[in-house]
């Protein structure tokens, strides 16, 4: 039974990749600069991670010889998710089919790399990570809020806004729970 | 995992990491004193130039303006942090690993705010305060200022590394930081536990205080940075003056918080009285947490866009900060040593003289954040009056005491040395006086922050450069012990 509900549960996230990269879901996700970012990158990124746990266990100790403390790992996923935080490429994946393919295979390994990496960072290097991760969302928000220009030619300065914002609300609710977590012990989200 | 741990549950580490760990905090304690007499002749140079006694080309004042701001607050931030290391590692397990990657990301950062300073000439006061960092007008270059972002950045990342330590090794004894801040015990949920470490409490109000003060700054150093670089991008001004005074305010304000444990650690050992914990105060603990980030706005009282009502709450939030942990460690500090038979050397004269300088530093700040006064004194030398005050006589006489607590005082029960007499009374008439000229210079409208000073206020600018010579020369003999004794002394536990 459990090797049955292991083998469906992998197939569900194919075919949740497949959906997402079919071309109606796609393009209904890449219409807003909101859904685009706050959907369908982070959904992407998931799948990866999710992924990571169906992987076999030989497989996970042959990169975990590359990838010792989860540094190579972290490093991979950094600089995927910096590439991916400049507009002309999320511009350019909307409108050229071979950077969009990047996208869906470069966003899903990044979830891998930090599926098989956090848990082997040290927790100080966890809490370093975090806390800029926060920031780069309080940081973006702002950026998108207060710019005079369209980041994305693809998408409009009003779209652009409200991203902020959503960024913004996003790292104050972070923020709020890791607080109530690590000050009074309360868990809203179980990691 | 028990918040009924006696002061006698320390952690036991071995012989080699406690040695380690000892060079490690007479690291943080030399260089923090070392930067502190460098700043102080930097002070004194500047007082002279406005004295007229020395000539200082009008840039050049600014950079040293500027070095001296950022060094202190680094100095303050070091050096108390080695203050509070050594006790907290008494009580949670902390990493001497940590403790150096924090030290050398330290001195990094400093190497690149010196070279953003005298090499890129950058003179924009410590606090950065846009947009002028990217309108210098020639004065520095867009990468100098930079530079200066970065390297606070750095420095900041290194206390964050230090403060998840800290968090580490809190939440793996007490659970929650609730817990450690005896907020369970004040609320009840927990009995009270007189033998709660001080040091805990503070140690742990430090953290949560100085994360989120780092935490805005990684957000407004970053964002100064775009604007540097991409100048459309032009961030509301009140908004990041807002963030810079939260992360600079909270980060020198909890220096004092950190170094205050040597009060709670080091009089109990010279008065053989414990430091007892009640419920007033952890209360005055948990208080001040929140009255720490919500005082800075005291800062902002003379921008005219400023609502009256936040006006008004900054005034009240400024009242109440100085108080709470000053009061019961004020009040603690005399029941303990009342009658002890405490010996008087050099650290508990010195610890003592600390909460003078806490309490009557405080009363100048109170005045400063009166919005009606304010208006009139927040430009003038009055402020700078205010923080020589705390730190000259708060929180350097907390770090000095701990140092020669370190030298093995207590150990030897040696009578101070002539010298070390001199230098406390040299120490302390001094930065009594440079307080004094600068509340007196402030209270006849003398500004703060100008290079040239009129005829009229040069006779009090040259008292100032008196009275920072003798600060200079106290402080000489200060770092001297610290450089022949601390080195060689075993730990005195």
């Amino acid at each position: 039974m459990e090797i049955i509900s292991k083998f469906k549960r992998e197939w569900m996230l194919l075919v949740v990749f497949i959906i997402l990269a079919l071309a109606p879901v796609r393009h209904f996700l890449e219409q807003s600069m909101v859904t685009h970012m706050l959907i369908q990158l982070p959904a992407l990124v998931i799948i990866g991670w999710l992924a990571t746990n169906f992987f076999p266990a030989s497989w996970k100790e042959r990169i975990k010889e590359w990838n010792r403390w989860g540094i190579s790992g972290m490093a991979f996923a950094i600089v995927i998710m910096l590439y991916w935080m400049l507009p002309r490429t999320l511009d350019a994946a909307l409108s050229e089919w071979p950077i969009e393919l990047v996208k869906f295979t470069t966003v899903p390994l990044m979830g891998m790399a930090l599926g098989l990496s956090w848990p082997l960072l040290n927790s100080i290097a966890q809490g370093v990570l975090k806390l800029e991760f926060w920031a780069t969302f309080m940081r973006m928000g702002w950026l998108y809020l207060d710019l005079p220009d369209r980041l994305c030619s693809n998408y409009l300065l009003g779209d652009q806004r409200i991203l902020g914002q959503l960024l913004l609300v996003a790292g104050t609710i972070w923020a709020f729970t890791w607080m109530l977590r690590i000050v009074f012990g309360v868990n809203l989200i179980k990691t | 995992m028990s918040s009924t741990a006696t002061t006698s549950d320390k952690i036991e580490y071995s012989e080699a990491e406690n040695r380690n760990a000892l060079i490690a905090v007479k690291a943080h304690l030399i260089t923090g004193l070392l930067v502190f007499l460098l700043m102080m002749l930097a002070g004194f140079a500047m007082r002279a130039a406005q004295g007229t006694w020395l000539d200082i080309p009008v840039d050049l004042f600014y950079q040293i303006m500027t070095v001296h701001g950022v060094g202190v607050v680094g100095a303050a931030g070091l050096a108390s942090t080695g203050v509070l290391w050594y006790f907290l590692r008494q009580y949670v397990r902390l990493s001497n690993t940590i403790v150096w990657t924090n030290y050398f990301i330290f001195l990094i950062g400093v190497v690149l705010i010196l070279g953003s300073i005298f090499l890129g000439k950058y003179g924009g006061a410590w606090t950065f305060l846009y947009p002028l960092p990217g309108n210098s007008l020639g004065a520095w270059s867009t990468g100098s200022a930079a530079l200066f972002q970065v390297g606070l950045l750095l420095i900041g990342t290194g206390f964050l590394i230090l403060y998840l330590d800290f968090g580490r090794g809190i939440l793996g004894r007490y659970g929650s930081l609730g817990r450690a801040l005896g907020v369970t015990q004040l609320f009840g949920m927990e009995p009270l536990n007189i033998y709660h470490p001080a040091t805990v409490v503070a140690g742990t109000m430090v953290l949560i205080v100085n994360f989120i003060g780092i935490a805005a700054g990684a957000v407004v150093l970053v964002m100064g940075l775009v604007n540097l670089y991409y100048p459309e991008f032009k961030p509301d001004p009140m908004l990041m003056k807002h963030l810079i005074y939260f992360f600079g305010h909270v980060f020198i304000n909890v220096a004092m918080y950190a170094a205050v444990v040597a009060v709670y650690e080091l009089l109990p050992r010279y008065t053989g009285r414990p430091w007892k914990t009640n419920k007033v105060f952890l209360a005055a603990w948990f208080a001040i947490i929140f009255l720490v980030m919500g005082v800075y706005p005291h800062h902002l009282l003379m921008d005219f866009p400023v609502p009256a009502w936040a006006a008004i709450t900054a005034q009240v939030l400024s009242f109440g900060s100085g108080l709470p942990v000053l009061v019961v460690t004020g009040y603690g500090a005399l029941m303990i040593v009342y009658r002890s038979g405490i010996k008087w050397n050099n650290t508990t004269k010195l610890i003592f003289l600390s909460l003078f300088g806490w309490a009557a530093g405080v009363i100048p700040a109170i005045l400063d954040a009166m919005v009606t006064v304010n208006r009139v004194f927040h430009n003038t030398l009055w402020v700078p009056g205010h923080f020589h005050f705390y730190l000259l006589l708060g929180l350097l006489p907390m770090i000095i005491g701990f140092m020669y607590h370190l030298t093995g005082e207590g150990k030897e029960k040696a009578q101070s040395s002539a010298t070390d007499n001199f230098g406390f009374w040299a120490y302390f008439v001094g930065c009594l006086m440079t307080s004094m000229v600068f509340l007196a210079s402030g209270a006849n409208s003398v500004p703060r922050r100008w290079a040239v000073h009129m005829e009229e206020w040069v006779t009090l600018a040259q008292f100032g450069a008196v009275a920072a010579a003798l600060v200079l020369l106290g402080m000489l003999i200060f770092v001297f012990r610290s450089l022949f004794s601390l080195p060689k002394a075993a730990n005195p536990n």
